[in-house]
């Protein structure tokens, strides 16, 4: 379980990327989700102790990140939005120092890294200079690499950016298979239901709504969505598109005015917090 | 400490670079090369025995003041240093690993000086234990200075002009080419501010050119620590 204790993170006297966040983070994958600069990342970099919080802490498996660092250090593994391959190395070398600096001993770095490629269909290019690789390929590394490693309690940040469809499922299938508990942050709401049991949602810093999936989607009680370009009826208007949460029973009179019909997804909990209506 | 992770890092990133990457080489070569060649022109080859002396100085400092560019590319750019932090190794290990790298980039280049010394009978195998201890500290030393370099930057970009800039005032300021002898002990002490200078005074000593200056020894290792710990400061390891 990971705890997160009233964690502020400010950049600068007026920059706050995280204003006081408390959360209680149990299902074995939480998504966090939120726009861009709304602090899923410095969240996810303070969570792995890659960044220091201005105030507040958390507990990871009961581990302070502040105060336990080496432990918390031993059972994660994180692996950040940005990176990218050293160009003039093959994924395996790369995965190879990965795994050493995790603990691993060189013949198991190597083994395990072998077995993760293969698992992700880039076992043919371990050997290539990273360079050669295309982007999805070399995202696909990272995610090799935190599917190697093993660990009790995985980040990753945006796993799927840049993917190509299908190399997205198969990530998804990799992520599926692992056991460890996952946080992972994604602009693609469909990640989100496909992978978690529960969302975090945040925005400018702060949680706006959090828990299980099923649970904040009933919080809809049931309703549609209807929405229409230039609709004159809407709960929340994006750009010209009119957007109504509607019962069921007046699903048909909404047609007729020539809104379409669409059932309530993870997209509404963000509508409906007003998250996107200021973009 | 994990030797392990470090010397496979040093391996990797040192010598597959001279192998997949051979440009680089001769672009680290070039300098010190051209250097001896202008230095033996110039001085008739009187001077020959200092720039082959210095050679080996030239290049280790040149290539380890460019590993500001590989670390501030490493933690600003491409986040391989993020990738790292949250895992067991130390900004220690991390930082000895690249310095290492560097050292291993290096090898050809000193090899080379090698044989050049050997053949001008510049070198001798009974110093050879001294000229390498002092290059690995002025690795240690100058990659250090990198580190803090590449921990200061906010932008890429900076760091290549920087670089180069301090390459050139390493490498030819300093007594390297020439006779430490040429300059009042005074202006020694303050081109001391760069370490390069304590460990060309150093060589010239060792390989018997000019008289060997014990409180070298100490400026170089004094340059060595604070350098070391200034560099675990700046490296930025967990923001």
């Amino acid at each position: 379980m990971i705890e997160i204790q009233e964690v502020t993170k400010r950049y600068d006297r007026r920059t706050y990327a995280l204003k006081g966040i408390t959360a209680s983070l149990r299902e074995r994958v939480t998504t966090v989700i939120g726009r861009n600069g709304a602090g899923k990342t410095t969240l996810i970099r303070i969570l792995s102790t890659q960044l220091f919080p201005t105030t507040g802490t958390a507990t990871i498996e009961g581990l302070d990140i502040l105060k336990e660092t080496k432990k918390v250090r031993e059972i994660i593994s994180s692996i950040p939005q940005e990176s990218q391959l050293i160009g003039i190395l093959s994924p395996l070398e790369q995965m190879q120092l990965y795994l050493m600096a995790r603990g691993f001993t060189a013949s198991q770095a190597r083994e395990e890294s072998k077995q993760a490629l293969d698992e992700l269909e880039l076992y043919d290019y371990r050997n290539a200079p990273s360079d050669t690789l295309s982007g999805g390929m070399k995202r696909k590394v990272f995610v090799a690499m935190a599917l190697a490693a093993k660990a009790p309690v995985i980040f990753l940040d945006e796993p799927t950016t840049g993917l190509d469809p299908l190399s997205r499922i198969e990530v998804w299938s990799a992520i599926k298979r692992l056991s460890s508990k996952i946080i992972l942050t994604t602009h693609y709401m469909e990640e989100a239901q496909e992978l978690s049991n529960e969302v975090v949602v945040i925005d400018q810093g702060n949680i706006i709504t959090h828990g299980a999936i099923g649970n904040l989607l009933s919080s809809f009680g049931g309703k549609m969505r209807a929405e229409k370009m230039d609709g004159e009826e809407y709960d929340i208007k994006i750009a010209n598109v009119a957007i109504k949460y509607i019962e069921k029973e007046r699903v048909d009179e909404f047609i007729a005015k020539g809104y379409d019909i669409k059932r309530i997804n993870l997209d509404d909990i963000f509508l409906s917090k007003g998250v996107l209506l200021e973009s | 400490m994990n030797p392990k992770f470090i010397l496979y890092f040093a391996w990797y990133y040192g010598f597959y670079i001279i192998l997949r990457g051979p440009s680089y080489l001769v672009a680290s070569l070039s300098l010190p090369l051209t250097l001896l060649f202008m230095v033996t022109i110039f001085t008739h080859g009187t001077l020959i025995a200092y720039a082959i002396a210095g050679g080996p100085i030239a290049i280790v400092a040149a290539n380890s003041i460019n590993g500001a560019a590989d670390a501030a590319f490493f933690r600003i750019q491409i986040r391989i240093q993020d990738l790292f932090v949250a895992t067991r190794i130390t900004s220690q290990d991390y930082m000895f690993a690249l310095s290492l790298s560097y050292l291993v980039f290096s090898l050809p280049g000193i090899a080379l000086y090698a044989v050049l010394g050997a053949y001008f009978k510049v070198f001798m195998l009974s110093s050879a234990l001294q000229v390498i201890a002092v290059l690995v500290l002025l690795t240690l030393t100058i990659s250090n200075l990198s580190f803090i370099i590449a921990g200061l930057l906010k932008h890429i970009r900076n760091v290549w002009g920087i670089t180069a800039i301090l390459s050139i005032i390493m490498t030819v300021l300093p007594p390297t080419f020439y006779p430490y002898t040429f300059l009042p002990q005074g202006v020694i002490y303050i081109l001391s501010i760069s370490p390069v200078t304590p460990a060309a005074v150093l060589i010239q000593g060792i390989v018997g050119l000019e008289p060997f200056q014990v409180s070298m020894i100490f400026i170089l290792l004094i340059e060595t620590v604070i350098l070391t710990l200034l560099g675990r400061k700046f490296i930025r390891w967990r923001e």
